[in-house]
C-alpha cells in the first residue's frame, strides 16, 4: 500500500516530467523506490501527464501521429482519432498504442470539424516542423477543442521541447479562448528549463468559418512567439545583465595581488587608480 | 540506467524543474529517508541568508558554514544563534579565511554591484578547503525579476611550492517574466562546472590570490556560458519548436541560396 504522501510526491513528479523524458522520470521513481511495480497506483498521474501534454503516438500501421487528451478520450478510456477515423488503447506508462479499431465519431458539427482540420492541418505544417493536430467536440457537442502540439527531442544534445496550443471554439456564441504553453529543457552539466503559459481570448466574427478560425488562431500564435523572442531580450538585456557584470566598470580584471594591503573597496578595482 | 537510488534522485533533480529544487529535495528527503544526509551535501539550491549579530552584517549560509542548527559568520568567525563550541577553522586557515573574505567583498560589488558574499575554509589533511559564496537578486521592473546564486567549493593541496587546486562551480540562475501579453515566462536553471589547477605558492597570500583568479575565470566562464545557454539555445528550441517564418518560404529561401552559391563555385 503506497501511502498518500509518497504518492503525491510521486505524482507531482510525474507532472512536471519534462517533454520527452517521462520514461526517463518512472525509471528514476521505480529505482528510488526499489519497487517495480509502483507506477501502477501512479496510473492516475500518468494519465493527467499524457492528455495535459498531448502526448503523442504513432498508431500500428498508421502513418501520421495521434495525440491523447482529454478531449478525445472514450468512457472505456480509450482514444480516438478523427482523421484517421479511429481508436485506440493506450499505455499511459509505456506510452504505447494498441488494439486500433474503426471509430466514427458522430457530432453535429462533423463539416465544420472537416473543414476546420483542413485549415488547420494547412497553417500547422507551414510553422511547425513537427507537428501533430486533433480537433475533438466536447462532450456536449457546443463547443470543439482545437488542439496543436509540436516536440522536438534531441536527448544526445542534453535538451527536448514542446509547444502546445489549445482552443475552445464555441461555434454558436463564436468565441474562441485558449491557452499556449511552452517547455523547454536542456540538461548538459545542468538543468535548464523555460516555461511559459498565456491564456488568449480571440475575437472572430459571428457566423466566421474555419479558414477565420484558423487565420485568428495563426495571428495571435505568430503574435506570442514574437512577444516570447522579446521576453527572452527583455530578461537578457535587464534581470541579467543587473545581476552580475562582464567585467568590473573598469573593463579589467581583479587585482588580487593587493587584497590585504588595502582597505576593502578602496583601489583594487582592476586599476582603477593606475597611474 | 543506474540501479542506485541515490543516483536517480540525483537524475529526477536534473530532470524536475531547476526552481523547484529546493522543494524537491525536501520530498526526496521525506520519500528516502536513508539519503536525505548525502542529498543534502551534494544538491545546491539557493543561499540563505543571515544577519551576523556581532558585525550587523549579513552572510550567508550553507552546509559548509553550519552546525547543528547554527551557522557561523565570516564577518566574526561567531555562530548565529549563538552555539559553544561550534567547529571553527584552525588560526592559519581562519587569517586566510579572513583575507578571502575582504577579497570577495571587493570582488563582489565590482561584478555584482550589491548582493552579498561569504567565503568560509576548513582544515583538511594536506591542506585546507573552502567555499565561496555569492548572491544577487534584482527585480528592474515590478514585472520581472532575477536572482543569482554562486557556489564555489575547492580544495587545496600542498605540494613543494606548488598548489593542487580542485574548483567544483554552481550557479543557479533564476529569472521570470510576467506581463499581460506575454503571459508567465520562467527562465530557470543551474549549471555545474569542474576545473583542476596546479598554481605557485609563496606564502598563504598566494592562496588567497590563486582561489580569487580561479573563481574569478569560472565565474567569467559561467556567465557566459549561461547567456549562452538560456539566451540563445533555449530560444533556439522554441525557434525550432514554431517557425516565426513560413516553412514554405524558408525553404524557397534556402534553395535560393543553395543555388546561387553552386552557380558561383562552377
Amino acid at each position: 500500500m503506497v501511502s498518500v504522501f509518497k504518492r503525491e510526491a510521486l505524482s507531482s513528479f510525474i507532472q512536471s516530467a519534462p517533454p520527452g523524458e517521462l520514461s526517463n522520470v518512472t525509471t528514476a521513481i521505480k529505482t528510488l523506490t526499489g519497487d517495480k511495480t509502483i507506477t501502477t497506483s501512479l496510473e492516475p498521474a500518468l494519465r493527467k501527464y499524457n492528455e495535459e501534454q498531448f502526448t503523442t503516438v504513432k498508431l500500428p500501421g498508421g502513418s501520421q501521429p495521434v495525440l491523447m487528451s482529454e478531449y478525445n478520450r472514450l468512457e472505456d478510456g480509450r482514444y480516438y482519432d478523427i482523421e484517421s477515423q479511429s481508436s485506440w488503447a493506450f499505455d499511459h506508462e509505456s506510452q504505447k498504442a494498441s488494439a486500433v479499431q474503426s471509430y466514427v465519431p458522430e457530432s453535429k458539427h462533423n463539416d465544420l470539424i472537416t473543414s476546420l482540420y483542413k485549415s488547420l492541418s494547412t497553417h500547422a505544417s507551414e510553422h511547425y516542423p513537427s507537428n501533430t493536430i486533433g480537433i475533438y467536440p466536447t462532450s456536449d457537442d457546443s463547443t470543439l477543442a482545437i488542439l496543436t502540439v509540436s516536440n522536438k527531442y534531441s536527448p544526445s544534445n542534453f535538451w527536448n521541447g514542446r509547444w502546445r496550443s489549445s482552443y475552445t471554439f464555441s461555434p454558436s456564441s463564436s468565441t474562441l479562448t485558449g491557452r499556449i504553453s511552452v517547455d523547454v529543457h536542456y540538461y548538459e552539466d545542468g538543468n535548464v528549463r523555460l516555461l511559459t503559459s498565456k491564456a488568449l481570448d480571440l475575437k472572430i466574427s459571428s457566423g466566421a468559418d474555419a479558414g477565420h478560425v484558423v487565420k485568428a488562431i495563426a495571428v495571435a500564435e505568430k503574435k506570442y512567439q514574437q512577444e516570447l523572442n522579446r521576453g527572452f531580450a527583455g530578461l537578457s538585456e535587464g534581470a541579467f545583465k543587473g545581476l552580475r557584470r562582464q567585467l568590473p566598470v573598469t573593463r579589467q580584471k581583479m587585482e588580487w595581488e593587493k587584497v590585504g594591503g588595502y582597505r576593502v573597496g578602496q583601489d583594487i578595482g582592476g586599476g582603477r587608480f593606475k597611474s | 540506467m543506474s540501479s542506485d537510488p541515490f543516483d536517480s534522485a540525483l537524475d529526477l533533480l536534473r530532470r524536475l524543474p531547476p526552481a523547484k529544487t529546493a522543494h524537491n529535495v525536501q520530498l526526496l528527503c521525506d520519500l528516502a529517508p536513508a539519503l536525505s544526509e548525502e542529498l543534502l551535501e551534494s544538491v545546491d539550491v539557493p543561499l540563505t541568508v543571515k544577519k551576523c549579530s556581532k558585525s550587523n552584517r549579513e552572510f550567508l549560509c550553507c552546509d559548509y558554514n553550519r552546525d547543528g542548527d547554527s551557522w557561523r559568520s565570516p564577518w566574526s568567525n561567531a555562530f548565529e544563534p549563538p552555539l559553544e563550541d561550534g567547529v571553527c577553522p584552525s588560526e592559519r586557515v581562519r587569517r586566510m579565511e579572513v583575507r578571502a573574505n575582504e577579497g570577495f567583498d571587493v570582488y563582489r560589488e565590482l561584478y555584482f554591484e550589491g548582493g552579498i558574499s561569504s567565503v568560509y575554509f576548513w582544515d583538511i589533511d594536506d591542506g585546507f578547503a573552502g567555499c565561496v559564496l555569492l548572491k544577487k537578486s534584482v527585480s528592474p521592473t515590478s514585472k520581472t525579476s532575477g536572482s543569482w546564486d554562486s557556489i564555489h567549493v575547492f580544495e587545496s593541496q600542498d605540494r613543494a611550492r606548488m598548489s593542487h587546486y580542485k574548483l567544483t562551480s554552481t550557479v543557479i540562475l533564476n529569472l521570470g517574466n510576467e506581463t499581460g501579453v506575454l503571459g508567465s515566462m520562467d527562465l530557470s536553471g543551474n549549471m555545474v562546472r569542474q576545473v583542476e589547477q596546479d598554481m605557485a605558492v609563496e606564502d598563504d597570500n598566494s592562496h588567497v590570490m590563486n582561489i580569487g583568479r580561479m573563481v574569478e575565470d569560472m565565474e567569467l566562464k559561467m556567465r557566459n556560458l549561461l547567456q549562452e545557454v538560456y539566451f540563445g539555445k533555449a530560444k533556439d528550441v522554441v525557434g525550432d519548436l514554431r517557425s516565426i517564418q513560413a516553412l514554405s518560404e524558408a525553404n524557397r529561401e534556402k534553395q535560393a541560396h543553395r543555388e546561387v552559391i553552386s552557380s558561383m563555385s562552377k
